[in-house]
């Protein structure tokens, strides 16, 4: 069956064939091998010395600790912002509903950064105004530090799935007696169920991977992910980093399963059943606590504020906790090292631009190409989002240092570790809106004598047009920030700010690494803006340009 | 007739389908002329769709084969066979205006410009749609997105004509004004066309030849005439129009596709649908339409030998057009449904028409020569 189909795509849809090569080649190449790669890469004795290592039992069990305490607080954190922005419609919730969105587009290490500058050893907050000498270094620095990084991605999935949710259900519930507390506790959560166990698997895969705020804020508090870090660059030593790189891989492969298992076992049962959604409003809460959650979502919203605000403060104070006096200096030099915030926009951009091709590719041939071996395909392209980040560059590191992939060091693999980072977030996005159109109207382009790659690019692609932005603005922005895969593949040619950054941060040269921040952030919503100018005119040539007949 | 006669431009032998443990399509063959008008008719999951979609190459079948003009098209992809397809939702292509739309077919074939330009211009003047060359389908009726996505296939000159409940998304007006209009263009083009529809008034209407499905199977197949009076089975029987059921038991055949039955104890000629014969002696069942039923005051009623029985009134209701009654038949299990027209010259009169018979009224109930046939 599988031959027969290749044989008749080759006969009669040669440019399909070539696309689905395309596409199961890099994700053969990028995913299935680098990670076979890495696991056959630490001997049993790196395994013993890995099991065995005291140092090493501690951090794996700290990265167990930090996993729990961090999944849990961001999903709960998350949860209640979203509640509050969807449902209880708090004083503000139009603005209180960007705030978290605006903290997605800055890289997630800034929030350790402008933990540092706050609430350090010489913290604005506790050193200079409450004259405290604690020190935010340790466990609780960096739960505070991953809690804001990631609650966004919970806020983002929990908006969506309480917005799906039928406020006409909740509006029964109270017809039928049901008090406010009962009709969110057995209908509003338990239909938001599957947006809570897919943002729980985002963040713990986020979370097992974050390299930053480890770094930045853990101090002596060493997780696995920088104990791979400092294996490899450290000593070298490729076994023993791949080993611990592959120890993160069983939580994150049995959250993936029992995501996954929940998901099927709940599709069914969490599936709205009948027409069309009511119009109805949902049912007002109970006024302590409108007032709660708008406190919640108003210290959330100071915090992130004060975070960018320091940051840019930090920027322009001539040596943070001793001196304040204002100053250029860090400015300047940011003006003199424009070379590694060129490449972090450069090489963003062009992963963004991989990883949305592809992503529209590895959707179409899935949904709607009936290809042989989708399934397979499907799997692959999910993949990366069951693999911490840091092993992606462990494991990248590995395959890709010996002919005949010698890549290590290029602009290429760092684009491509960015890309395939990203991949399975834009192929959900763009599965997602596929899905949403009528079959009908790619069928009716084949009927036409569209060949299956020309109704793709004729009729897909400009249907789904918003989807392509979203999967693109996505991969940018987080590719921007990211620190776990490209950490081990920069070189000394192809610096990236987020990495100076890092660098910057732990020599404590806090006015550069802010400055650096600053001019990244400020530079990536430049970036955002210009894309939305470009596209919006451009999606509209395009009507226009095919208005020709 | 119609063009029924002429060589068999569409041959489909022997199609076999099935989705996972359902069968969609079971041994299906049909014979479509050149130029003429096909409807495949049947209730939804009949497997009329599934048909289409196999002539277009959206479904492999599992079996059988689909002959176009002497071209076998299993196994090829749907976008070099070369019929064209009319979807029930019209698929018209949203981020494209209606030119667009048209061109985008001579586009894919690499058409020069000039000569698209010329084809999708007459296109659009044969369907009326000159003027809405540059709107965009949200701006169109559905009459309008309708005709578009016709004119998107004819522009072609396709082969073969498919059409999959084109009319369905329209109001009743609108839909009858588009079924003569579609009727006449058909004609006018000459072009083979298979129609799938589940309104068998439409399919009566439009066709040369109609094709009844049901559970996967072709039940019948012939003219839309054949088909309402001379039903095979009950199933078609009933699709195509209201059937009143009239148990029968054949006394002896005659030569001119008839059979003496009798029926509630009485004699009565049943027309034959087919070639077949019923064994003397067997029970069967008998169809009528409403329109072949007679009815009188209980007494005095029918000519003497005629077949008559007793009624009565069961129910009755006003549809505009008619007065609908149901009548219990005497010997009969089910009961009949007659439509009968009302008394203008009373409502003239009296401002209002009674039914001529209230419920529980006794009646008399006979047939038209020729109005009852055997069903197998």
């Amino acid at each position: 069956m599988g031959l027969r189909s290749f044989g008749r795509l080759w006969r009669f849809d040669r440019g399909l064939l070539l696309a689905y090569g395309l596409v199961a080649l890099f994700l053969l190449t990028f995913v299935v091998g680098p990670l076979v790669r890495v696991a056959l890469e630490p001997t049993l004795a790196d395994w013993r010395l890995v099991m065995t290592t005291p140092r090493w039992q501690r951090a794996a069990l700290n990265t167990l600790i930090t996993l729990s305490l961090s999944t849990v607080s961001s999903l709960l954190l998350g949860t209640v912002y979203a509640y509050a922005v969807t449902r209880a419609r708090v004083p503000g919730a139009r603005f209180f509903g960007v705030v978290p969105l605006f903290l997605l587009l800055t890289p997630p290490f800034v929030a350790g950064l402008a933990f540092i500058l706050l609430l350090g050893r010489r913290g604005l907050l506790t050193y200079q105004l409450l004259g405290l000498e604690t020190s935010i270094y340790g466990l609780h620095g960096l739960w505070l530090a991953q809690t804001l990084s990631f609650f966004p991605v919970a806020y983002l999935v929990l908006r969506s799935a309480f917005l799906a949710v039928d406020p006409g259900l909740e509006q029964a519930a109270r017809g039928l007696g049901a008090g406010r507390g009962q009709v969110l506790r057995t209908v509003t959560l338990p239909l938001v169920t599957p947006g809570l166990l897919a943002a729980a698997l985002f963040i713990s895969i986020g979370v097992l991977g974050d390299f930053g705020n480890p770094m930045l804020v853990g101090g002596r508090f060493q997780v696995l992910a920088t104990a791979v870090y400092t294996q490899l660059t450290g000593w070298a030593s490729f076994g023993t980093s791949a080993a611990l790189g592959l120890v993160l891989l069983v939580p994150a492969v049995v959250l993936f399963g029992a995501q996954q298992w929940v998901q099927a076992a709940t599709r069914q049962r969490f599936a709205t059943v009948g027409g069309r959604s009511s119009s109805l409003p949902a049912p007002t809460v109970a006024p302590w606590l409108r007032w709660a959650l708008f406190t919640v979502c108003l210290l959330v919203t100071l915090f992130v504020a004060a975070s960018q605000g320091v940051v840019l403060m930090g920027a322009l104070t001539k040596l943070w906790g001793v001196d304040f006096t204002p100053t250029f200096e860090h400015a300047k030099y940011v003006l003199g090292h424009v070379g590694g915030l060129g490449n972090s926009l450069r090489f963003a951009a062009t992963a963004a631009l991989v990883c949305t091709v592809l992503s529209l590719l590895a959707a179409y041939l899935v949904q709607r190409a009936k290809v042989p071996l989708r399934r397979g395909l499907d799997l692959a392209t999910l993949l990366p989002a069951a693999i911490p980040g840091t092993l992606m560059g462990v494991a990248f590191v590995l395959a890709f240092n010996t002919p005949p992939f010698q890549l290590t060091g290029t602009a290429a693999i760092i684009v491509i570790g960015m890309a395939v980072s990203y991949l399975p977030v834009g192929y959900r996005i763009c599965a997602a809106a596929i899905d949403q159109l009528r079959p009908s109207l790619d069928e009716s382009a084949a009927n036409l004598g569209a060949s299956r790659l020309r109704a793709l690019t004729s009729i897909v692609a400009p249907l789904v047009r918003q989807a392509l932005v979203a999967t693109f603005v996505f991969c940018f922005v987080q590719s921007v920030g990211t620190l776990s895969t490209v950490i081990f593949l920069v070189s000394f040619d192809t610096p990236l700010a987020s990495v100076t950054i890092l660098n910057l941060a732990d020599q404590g040269r806090w006015g550069r690494a802010a400055a650096l921040a600053s001019a990244l952030i400020i530079v990536t919503m430049l970036s955002l803006a210009l894309l939305y100018l470009i596209t919006g005119r451009s999606l509209k040539q395009l009507e226009f340009s095919r208005a020709g007949g | 007739m119609p063009a029924v006669e002429g060589a068999a431009h569409v041959e489909l032998t022997g199609l076999h389908k099935a989705f996972g443990a359902t069968t969609a399509v079971a041994d299906f063959s049909l014979s479509v002329p050149r130029g003429s008008f096909t409807t495949l008719l049947g209730p939804s999951g009949c497997g009329k769709t599934t048909v289409l979609r196999i002539v277009a190459g959206f479904v492999e079948p599992d079996a059988g084969s689909v002959v176009i003009a002497g071209v076998d098209q299993v196994g090829r992809p749907p976008n070099l066979r070369g019929v064209g397809l009319v979807f029930q939702d019209y698929a018209l292509f949203p981020h494209m205006n209606v030119r667009a739309n048209v061109g985008y077919g001579l586009r894919m074939r690499r058409m020069g410009k000039a000569e698209r330009v010329e084809r999708v211009q007459r296109a659009l003047e044969l369907l009326g749609l000159d003027a809405l060359g540059r709107r965009f389908p949200h701006e169109l009726s559905g009459g309008q997105q309708q005709r578009v996505a016709l004119g998107r296939v004819i522009v072609l000159e396709p082969e073969v004509l498919l059409m999959d409940e084109p009319l369905s998304n329209l109001d009743a007006k609108l839909r009858l004004r588009l079924r003569a209009e579609l009727k006449e263009l058909q004609r006018q083009l000459g072009i083979t066309t298979i129609y799938v529809t589940h309104d068998q008034e439409e399919a009566l209407s439009l066709s040369d030849q109609v094709v009844v499905m049901d559970h996967g199977r072709g039940q019948q197949v012939g003219a839309p005439e054949a088909v309402y009076q001379r039903p095979t089975n009950r199933f078609v029987a009933e699709f195509v129009g209201q059937a009143n059921l009239l148990p029968v038991q054949a006394v002896s055949t005659t030569t001119n596709g008839s059979v003496t039955a009798t029926a509630v104890g009485q004699p009565l000629v049943v027309c034959l649908p087919d070639e077949r014969q019923p064994a003397t002696g067997s029970a069967g069942l008998a169809m009528v339409r409403p329109e072949h039923v007679l009815v009188g005051p209980a007494d005095t009623f029918a000519a003497p030998g005629a077949w008559q029985v007793k009624a009565k009134v069961v129910s009755s209701g006003f549809y505009g057009a008619f007065q609908r009654y149901w009548l219990a038949l005497e010997g009969v299990p089910e009961p009949w449904l007659v439509d009968l027209p009302l008394d203008l010259a009373e409502y003239v009169a009296s401002g209002s028409t009674a039914p001529t018979w209230q419920p529980g009224a006794a009646v008399a109930v006979g047939l038209r020569p020729g109005g009852a046939c055997w069903l197998w």
